[in-house]
């Protein structure tokens, strides 16, 4: 039986009778294949986690997640635990929670630079620094060695490898796996020794990385950064995050523009975006500066004389049309044939095709995909 | 002899089953490194991403990226051979360092390319067979050393002499696996390995589980400092491992076994693939095994150094060719293990055992044991004792027996200051607590386990602290970085047992000890962490006052 059968078979039971678990006394009802920490958060415990990724397979590396299940004698990790009828489990002890105190001291004792890091870093970059805040753990205690040691020497544009903050829970690694499918990254060595790697330990633009930043804004300690956004980490005031679509293509994902006062700072991608579910590509999560590019066009120009000159909207639309209509007259209706953008969503893609067929008779028009 | 091309190594290696290490360590023997260029081609032979191949290859103590740096000697520098005096030895040599390679009995070891040899100084570097139990002291009946100190055992001929393949042949003819299982079941058989899970139960959760072909995987990466029983065990019988392994097969179903063999026993890799030509060209295993409807396929596959491949999921990984990280459990092995199809992996000792157990009878077997314990235990005994070597002894049998009558007790004027039990996982005994019986409950009872039956002797010359420091720095070296307690935690309890970090108070120095390891025991993902904070406790245990006095010698 493979686990998928095994889940199948219980999923079937659970559709006639209803599975539940106690937790911290209050019977929650579950899915069958659902994890305890699934079960636990959807019951509105905060069970603190640093290397869990709602997208990844659960790991079971950061040890912060443990609960007390009655009949084990150790706790278990609740990410990589399956839920399973009449387990009563405690989430928030008081031998838990010195735990977790322990761990976030553990870890926090690795970062010598602290744990409290610029927001523009990443999406999740936040979570270590609230986890010490919510535990009072100063990174003073169990002082000693550095685990993650810096690739400065890696200057591509987009990333930072700043792995003086880096954790090992290997989200970055297990993002580009089993997400992007790229493994451009990996483990190198063991222990305190381990190091986020590429091939033979070489920079980024060498490897089979394709600079999507999903391993940017997965990492929960800006140990990776993404470098045009913290270009921007001096500006003053509060950063305000705006949802809209990415311009680039027509696949729409969602997006959080980024801005200090009027100006855009960063993108980061929507985790609960309907398209990408927090995924976006290199031109998505690192080309946003054209817009405040100073040879932006930002009103329309026509060209008199052999000049370009800047005029009303009214202007060059009327020229437009006025090109278009002589065209038409000169050579006739097949004189006039439109391409598309693919880029565009279906609204515009009807237009375009409306224009050409409503407007010249015409069936010339494509897609640039195909043109 | 034209030294294979790289086609020929891949063609030769990609279609085996658990192709990796084989195909990595034929490129390793012939260019004595592993170049970027074998990388390439290996990954792409492998469909393996470049990069997870890379970050598996440094994984590996052993395996060198550097032109010539196979050959480069390593002198291990286990607990035992630091009392030998390694550090100067390996000045001696240029060497490198390596963990415990197993030789406790004999120190000290020193790996050369693939010749294993022995001695204290550079000029006294010999090759020889390792060696074999002492004779049996106590005159009392043992299972597996029964037969082993016959000449000629380790051939097919000599296992044969004395009642070898008997126990399999009778399976065969009169056995069916239920029967089979049964008779492993009434012996009381558990895993010697150190978790001592009965063996029976693990059988019988394979043969019941759905999913072929079935798989039996020797853990034979004997990799716990001061634990060499495995190495005697398959050196001087290994038809005997191969028996165990058929048998395996037999009340299971499986239809393949791999033994997997740690990369510092070079000379065992050798002799148990003599072993199994003979067994093979006897019709003993592969296809229809002696007539029979019985097919068993056995490899060997040695692997590269990292102690956390002897946690059955981490070898499973590594069998694999997946980077060695131990899986989270459920599912365990039994259901999804080699190729996530169900498999039983046992220890050598524990396969070792069941020819016996099936010729002379499960009461027989049961019956060695003492205190209502059922079997015997092989103790790998060194450090500070007259007579280092393996003992097989009853369960339940008194430590101090086993130290004083047996081994001939401590070097003259000298008395015994502490022992490690599970070789280091179980941290230290003294005081009272070496009146302790060989079994888990008695140990348990002393915070305590016995584990893969490792026993280190340290007298009243040797300074615990530094042995302390050693063991951590031992667990830090081999922690595999995949759960943060471990990772870090035998990193910050080194620094504090070496002072180059943390308080020198007393009480906060204790404080933070005991943090750190009460979070590594409840929290760590495997046996590893857990285990590996019974070395802090138990010093504060036993020796509060040499930690006291080398903290206050710091201050000054």
């Amino acid at each position: 039986m493979t686990p998928k059968d095994a889940v199948a078979i219980s999923a079937k039971r659970a559709a006639t009778t209803v599975l539940s678990l106690s937790i911290d006394g209050e019977s929650v009802a579950f899915t069958a294949g659902e994890s305890v920490y699934q079960v636990a958060r959807r019951a509105g415990r905060s069970v603190p986690t640093l290397c869990f990724d709602d997208r990844l397979d659960a790991f079971g590396a950061c040890r912060l997640c443990v609960v007390e299940v009655e009949g084990q004698r150790n706790p278990v990790a609740s990410c990589t635990t399956r839920a399973e009828p009449g387990m009563v489990v405690r989430t928030k002890t008081v031998a838990i929670e010195k735990h977790r105190k322990t761990l976030l001291e553990m870890v926090a004792s690795e970062n010598p630079k602290g744990v409290h890091i610029d927001p523009l870093r990443g999406l999740a970059s936040q979570e270590l620094g609230t986890l010490a805040l919510r535990y009072g753990v100063d990174g003073k205690r169990f002082e000693g060695a550095q685990s993650g040691h810096s690739r400065l020497d890696d200057t591509n544009p987009m990333i930072l490898r700043d792995y003086d903050q880096c954790i090992s829970c290997y989200r970055c690694v297990r993002v580009c796996a089993e997400q992007e499918g790229d493994y451009a990254i990996s483990i190198a060595n063991r222990g305190f020794h381990t190091q986020i790697t590429t091939e033979f330990a070489g920079k980024l633009e060498d490897s089979s990385c394709t600079f999507c930043g999903q391993c940017v804004q997965t990492c929960p300690t800006g140990a990776l950064a993404d470098r045009r956004a913290i270009q921007h980490d001096k500006l003053p005031g509060p950063i305000a995050k705006t949802r809209s679509i990415c311009p680039y293509c027509g696949v729409g994902c969602s997006v959080d523009i980024m801005t200090k006062g009027d100006k855009i700072v960063g993108v980061q991608p929507a985790m609960d975006g309907p398209a990408n579910e927090g995924a976006l590509c290199v031109k998505g999560q690192f080309s946003w500066e054209w817009s405040q590019h100073p040879d932006r066009l930002r009103q329309p120009l026509v060209r008199k004389d052999g000049k370009l000159v800047a005029v009303s909207w009214d202007e060059a639309l009327d020229r437009a049309a006025e090109g278009f209509r002589a065209a038409k007259e000169k050579h006739g209706r097949h004189s006039i044939y439109a391409i598309a953008s693919g880029r565009a969503p279906h609204e515009s893609a009807y237009s375009v095709q409306k224009f050409i067929r409503a407007g010249f008779m015409s069936n010339h028009v494509d897609n640039c995909s195909r043109a | 002899m034209q030294s294979p091309s790289d086609a020929q190594l891949i063609e030769r290696w990609r279609h085996e089953p658990a192709p990796l290490l084989g195909l990595l360590h034929a490129f390793h023997d012939r260019d004595n490194y592993l170049s970027e260029s074998v990388i390439r081609q290996v990954a792409e032979a492998l469909r393996i991403p470049i990069a997870d191949l890379f970050g598996t290859v440094t994984f590996y103590h052993h395996f060198s990226r550097v032109p010539g740096g196979k050959l480069l000697p390593r002198v291990c520098d286990g607990p035992i051979c630091k009392l030998h005096g390694c550090e100067r030895l390996m000045g001696q040599l240029g060497a490198a360092s390596m963990p415990c390679a197993g030789r406790c009995d004999e120190p000290i070891p020193v790996l050369r390319g693939d010749e294993l040899l022995v001695g204290t100084r550079a000029r006294d570097l010999v090759l020889r067979p390792s060696p074999l139990p002492p004779p049996n002291p106590g005159g009392l009946e043992e299972c597996c050393f029964a037969h082993i100190r016959e000449k000629g055992r380790a051939t097919l001929a000599g296992y044969r002499k004395s009642g070898g393949y008997a126990a399999l042949e009778r399976t065969l003819r009169e056995l069916d696996p239920t029967k089979l299982l049964d008779i492993v079941d009434r012996s009381g058989l558990a895993g010697r390995g150190g978790a001592g899970f009965p063996t029976a139960r693990k059988w019988r959760a394979v043969a019941a589980a759905e999913g072929n072909p079935k798989t039996i995987v020797c853990n034979a990466d004997e990799g716990e400092p001061g634990c060499f029983k495995d190495r005697a065990l398959m050196d001087h019988d290994p038809h005997a491992l191969i028996e165990g392994m058929l048998l395996a097969g037999f009340a299971t179903g499986a239809e393949r076994g791999f033994i997997y063999l740690r990369y510092e026993y070079p000379d065992t890799q050798v002799i148990l693939e003599r072993a199994l030509r003979e067994a093979r060209a006897a019709n003993l295993s592969g296809p229809k095994v002696l007539g029979s409807s019985f097919s068993f396929e056995l490899y060997v596959r040695r692997g590269a150094g990292a102690y956390i491949c002897g946690e059955e999921t981490s070898l499973l990984n590594s069998l694999e060719g997946k980077h060695p990280f131990p899986r989270n459990r459920p599912p365990y092995p039994v259901t999804h293990g080699f190729e996530d199809k169900p498999t039983a992996v046992n220890n050598v000792e524990t396969l070792v055992s069941v020819p016996p157990i099936v010729a002379r009878g499960p009461e027989w077997y049961a019956g060695l044991g003492r205190n209502g314990h059922k079997g015997t235990k092989i103790i790998s005994l060194s450090g500070d004792v007259q007579r280092p070597g393996n003992y097989e002894v009853p369960l339940g049998f008194p430590l101090q027996t086993l130290l004083f009558d047996w081994a001939g007790g401590p070097r003259p004027d000298r008395t015994f200051q502490a022992v490690t039990m599970a070789g280091l996982s179980g941290g230290f005994l003294a005081g009272d607590d070496l009146e302790v019986t060989l079994d888990e409950p008695c140990l348990r009872s002393k915070k305590s386990f016995l584990g893969a039956g490792g026993v280190m002797v340290f007298d009243d010359s040797r300074d615990m602290v530094e042995v302390a420091r050693q063991a951590m720095a031992f667990f830090a070296h081999e922690s595999c970085g995949k759960c943060f307690p471990c990772r870090i935690g035998t990193q910050r309890l080194v620094e504090r047992l070496s002072l180059e970090a943390g308080p020198r108070d007393l009480a906060a120095w204790q404080d933070e000890v005991h943090d750190i390891g009460q979070t590594m025991m409840a929290t760590s993902a495997c046996g590893l962490g857990t285990a590996a904070p019974a070395i802090t406790e138990s010093l504060l245990r036993y020796f509060p006052d040499l930690v006291r006095s080398r903290l206050e010698g710091a201050k000054r």
